[in-house]
């Protein structure tokens, strides 16, 4: 496959996960959209690590996966604080600064 | 069509029907067992290029742990019916989602047809991916990698990670107002 396949399969997922944190209401699943962006990402850094023939590629993806799981840490700890205090998820409810 | 092209056009309609399933589920938790479709599906992928080790703890860290800590938040937080029920009050953002969502895509694959991509990819490789793998092995070429061009980098994601883990922990304390 060239490497033109592998990008515009990336970029169909990144759109897909940035269409998912536009439409969605749900802060999980907003939260998984983010990760879809962000695995779409990654795929296309693995295909240039393949078709240039360098590392380098490689390095990227297991930071962005490092960086990605220490997101989801932080993001979810917020969610379970804001529905500790709130007692709903809705995003489209959560419009005060102050809860 | 060689069996390799094959396989990667179930592969991307695999890909791109969970991600569509992500966002297109009601509840929650079908949401995320599509997402970890999705991310076997890209492992998959990492496979098809080579990446044996990317691939690798793409399923064990990725598809394993981290989705884990999502399927403990999504059931503590999904109530009985699964997703969130009552009116929608931006009902538009539907609309403006999708619309923009086309513009992204379109602007996105433009730019990947009119590029000059192909044409640098032949005349790169400085690093010598292949030739590091040929020489140490998959797993092997990845560690001389990270220990020896990526230390500093390697260093400060630990730094991040021990910070992550702090902010987990307090923000998730319970605070008792006395």
């Amino acid at each position: 496959m060239p490497v033109t396949g592998y990008l515009i399969v990336s970029a169909l997922l990144f759109t897909i996960g940035a269409m998912g944190v536009l439409v969605r209401r749900n802060p999980l699943v907003m939260f998984m959209s983010i990760e879809l962006m962000l695995n779409a990402v990654n795929l296309s850094f693995m295909a240039f690590a393949h078709f240039l023939n360098s590392v380098d590629g490689w390095m990227f993806v297991f930071l962005v996966l490092v960086v990605a799981a220490a997101e989801v840490v932080v993001g979810l700890a917020i969610i379970v604080s804001i529905f500790r205090t709130r007692h709903e998820i809705d995003v489209d409810e959560l419009n005060m600064l102050k809860g | 069509m060689t069996l390799q092209v094959i396989a990667f056009f179930v592969l991307a309609t695999v890909a791109v029907a969970s991600a569509l399933g992500v966002i297109s589920f009601r509840n929650p938790i079908y949401s995320m067992l599509s997402l970890i479709l999705n991310l076997v599906s890209l492992a998959f992928f990492f496979l098809m290029l080579e990446a044996i080790f990317i691939a690798t703890i793409q399923i064990l860290i990725y598809a394993g742990a981290v989705m884990v800590l999502f399927l403990f938040v999504v059931t503590m937080l999904t109530p009985e019916g699964g997703g969130i029920s009552g009116p929608d009050r931006l009902r538009w953002q539907w609309g403006a989602g999708v619309g923009l969502g086309i513009i992204l895509a379109g602007g996105l694959i433009i730019a990947l047809l009119n590029g000059s991509l192909a044409a640098d990819a032949k005349t790169a490789g400085l690093n010598g991916l292949s030739q590091a793998v040929a020489h140490f092995g998959n797993t092997e070429a990845f560690g001389q990698a990270l220990f020896h061009g990526f230390t500093f980098p390697f260093e400060v994601t630990g730094v991040l990670l021990v910070i992550a883990v702090l902010g987990a922990v307090v923000m998730s304390r319970r605070f008792v107002r006395e």
